[in-house]
């Protein structure tokens, strides 16, 4: 048996740190991150970084560690209104388990649950590498920056929820799980260097070209269940996709000279034509899309009509989201493979 | 149909032939476009992005693909009908484990990111994940962990009551901010820490990566919570957590030594919350340490099984854990020794300034009960740390505790 620790003798220190008394008020949403952005510790563009594991607005030990390279630049991640995107994310979390009514899947015609099934290995694929590519930015943001960090996390959620819920509906109505995706896109999502050119890239191009799709899911879902399952993930994908127009918008204002640079990122990822959102004219996947938007193979003609409205859609959406952030000139130099749609 | 070179009807100039040419498109490509019902402006926009011969025939010839219907036949298991085992629960992740669907390989061999159990493409990129080993990251309730971390979800802005808040004395109040400030980055720095390793585990494993998403999900609440309860009630953020413990998860160089590591930081503030009843000055962050404590306890679970599968898996590389398990160890020991660690807590137990001896007394009970249960779940995994348990968490627990002071902890519970 040791005898007790010794006691230190007392520093008490940390009690005179306290120069700013801070009582946030909680709204009628209850006390969120917005609320709290205030005073000394509100973000701002010129912030005292340290890269360590530091949050804003603690007070620096002098010992502490580095814990590796992190943007020193608020712009070179920020998206105004990260903090509403954060507190939406956690109100509006669901369940694919029990906000999904499994109950209404009622047996299709063959062709027709194998085209839902292929479509769900499609997008079960795709949002497993939306779940990693935020995760391995997580420790390049400064923790004066805490917030986007904050948001990302919400998004590996939700992409795990989108993984989840697709997997779960192509094994629970008679079908399973068919051809792989072509992947086209989806290595550039992971391949990026730069937080910005990860943002573009997936935010706003591929989970914008996903979201487009999702928002048709009332042509596209057979069945009450797959309705709710495309709205609910739209309802996700519209925050990500919120974030990356934002975050393209304050880097836009805040350091126009990457204006060139990031129609660059573009430029290479249009060439893939799924542009990161898994390739939606590799045949199994516009096969299938095309039986579901037509309603059975018998119409596969006029599901073609109308996958060729999906894609005009999506390519109609992206240059509209650009031209919010700012980046309306994207219009006049579309790679060909949207090109063709931006009529 | 004109040839290359000759003006079809005027709508390509001679120019764009030659652009179109210069970029090695084969002969009779524009043409095949125009027929296809490109305009000659679509067209002239194709060639000044430079697209290649390859690509601008590969595109072509996709575009007039006939549908094959070929994925239809796919050799997967067809005919799947999961049903919910519990009609309350929903559809869960262990309700769709079933057939091939259910198997999840001791090794995973598909480079890419193919769903499990679809039918791989003849051609895909590496996706550069490096971890293919069931036994690496597998615990045998992911599945269901993941279920109840969806289901015991809590939203901090308004499950929390933040309207309950009175005015406390200074020295509480900073006392709490503090033990707030630390535990806001904590959390924080263990998200960053455990995403960095999401694009590293193949999709063989996919449902350990879903519940990987909740924990990090959970982490990040637990980031926000205590950073409002710290900005909440007069007080504000103290100084920065120590960062001796969160580096050493960041120099892991392999995905064991991370949950090794993690695993001395998991279960000792599991133990904290679940203790933390004494600390808490009303509802409020009795509500906040008990929700920490639901979602530290599914985590604690995941390593207890992980590490249990580990040792089974790789009983040579048992002597190694301890290695990773002691540097845990010692950074943590300092930390605890950390005066913006230590007195906080003492001046919360001991009910303020004036009853820090007493409030010491309790911090040593609350560092007994803390490496207790870490030794405690390191042998519901099977491992034993014995006499290899590092002398500064050791004098802990060596530490001769009353009886009384052993009542100055309660449990943690929610309103």
């Amino acid at each position: 048996m040791t005898a007790a620790p010794a006691t230190p003798e007392l520093d008490l220190s940390w009690l005179d740190l306290y120069d700013e008394p801070t009582a946030a008020e909680p709204g009628k949403r209850g006390l969120t991150l917005e609320a709290i952005d205030t005073g000394a510790w509100a973000s701002r563009e010129e912030a005292s970084r340290d890269m360590t594991p530091r949050l804003r607005g603690a007070r620096a030990r002098a010992e502490a560690h580095r814990q590796g390279l992190t943007y020193q630049t608020k712009a070179d991640v920020w998206a105004d209104q990260c903090h509403a995107l954060y507190e939406e994310a956690v109100q509006r979390q669901w369940s694919s388990a029990r906000d999904i009514p499994w109950e209404t899947l009622r047996e299709l015609p063959d062709e027709t649950e194998r085209a839902m099934c292929q479509l769900a290995t499609m997008l079960a694929e795709v949002e497993f590498i939306a779940g990693d590519v935020p995760g391995q930015w997580l420790p390049a943001i400064s923790g004066d920056e805490f917030e986007v960090g904050l948001f990302l996390m919400t998004q590996i959620m939700d992409e795990a929820r989108h993984s989840d819920v697709f997997r779960k509906r192509a094994l629970a109505n008679g079908g399973g799980l068919l051809a792989q995706g072509a992947g086209l896109g989806l290595r550039n999502l992971i391949d990026a260097k730069d937080f910005t050119e990860m943002s573009v890239l997936m935010h706003v191009q591929a989970e914008g070209f996903v979201q487009s799709m999702f928002r048709m899911g009332e042509l596209i879902g057979p069945t009450q269940a797959d309705k709710r399952i495309f709205r609910m993930a739209a309802q996700d994908e519209s925050r990500h996709l919120a974030f990356g127009v934002m975050h393209l918008k304050h880097v836009l204002a805040e350091a126009p000279e990457r204006r060139e640079e990031i129609h660059h990122y573009l430029d290479r990822a249009e060439e893939a034509s799924g542009g990161g959102s898994g390739d939606v004219t590799f045949p199994p996947v516009f096969e299938s899309l095309a039986i579901l938007l037509g309603g059975g193979k018998e119409h596969f003609d006029e599901g073609v009509a109308r996958f060729m409205l999906l894609r005009q859609r999506q390519v109609k959406e992206y240059l509209h989201r650009l031209d919010v952030a700012g980046l309306g000139d994207r219009r006049e130099r579309l790679g060909p493979a949207l090109a063709q749609f931006a009529a | 149909m004109a040839a290359d070179g000759e003006a079809d009807d005027g709508t390509i100039s001679e120019d764009l032939r030659e652009q179109a040419r210069a970029l090695g498109w084969e002969e009779g490509l524009l043409d095949r476009a125009l027929a296809h019902g490109y305009d000659v402006n679509t067209i002239a926009a194709v060639l000044a992005t430079r697209l290649s011969g390859d690509q601008a025939k590969g595109f072509l010839d996709r575009e007039a693909a006939q549908p094959s219907f070929a994925w239809m036949e796919s050799p997967t298991e067809w005919g799947v009908r999961a049903v919910p085992a519990d009609a309350e629960m929903g559809l869960t992740l262990a309700d769709i484990m079933v057939g091939s669907y259910g198997e999840v390989p001791d090794l995973w061999t598909n480079r890419t990111e193919i769903a499990r159990g679809s039918h791989p493409t003849a051609v895909q990129e590496d996706m550069g994940y490096t971890i293919f080993e069931k036994a690496i990251v597998w615990a045998p309730s992911v599945a269901d962990l993941y279920e109840r971390a969806i289901r015991e979800r809590w939203a901090p802005a308004t499950d929390l009551g933040w309207r309950s808040l009175e005015a406390l004395p200074d020295d509480i109040e900073r006392a709490i901010c503090q033990v707030m400030t630390e535990q806001s980055e904590r959390a924080y720095a263990e998200a960053t820490v455990l995403g960095r390793w999401l694009p590293e585990i193949s999709y063989g494993f996919v449902e350990m990566k879903l519940f990987m998403g909740s924990v990090i999900y959970d982490l990040a609440r637990h980031a926000e919570a205590f950073r409002k309860r710290a900005l909440a009630n007069g007080g504000g953020l103290g100084l920065q957590a120590p960062t001796g413990l969160i580096r050493g998860a960041t120099e892991a160089r392999s995905f064991p030594e991370l949950m090794a590591y993690l695993f001395v930081q998991d279960s000792v503030l599991f133990s904290f919350f679940r203790a933390a009843g004494n600390l808490a000055r009303n509802q409020l962050e009795r509500d906040l340490y008990a929700y920490a404590a639901l979602d530290r306890e599914r985590l604690l679970e995941y390593q207890v099984e992980r590490l249990a599968g580990f040792l089974e898996a790789f009983p040579d590389r048992r002597d190694e854990q301890h290695q990773y398990l002691r540097k845990a160890e010692v950074r943590l020991a300092r930390e605890w020794e950390d005066a913006a660690v230590r007195e906080p807590l003492e001046l919360l137990l001991g009910g303020g300034r004036d009853g820090l001896a007493a409030g010491g007394a309790a911090l040593r009970v609350l560092r007994h009960r803390q490496v207790e249960e870490y030794l405690g779940a390191l042998e519901r995994a099977g491992f034993v740390r014995g006499e290899r348990l590092h002398s500064g968490l050791r004098t802990w627990l060596e530490a001769p505790v009353s009886a009384g002071e052993g009542s100055l902890l309660a449990t943690t519970g929610r309103s």
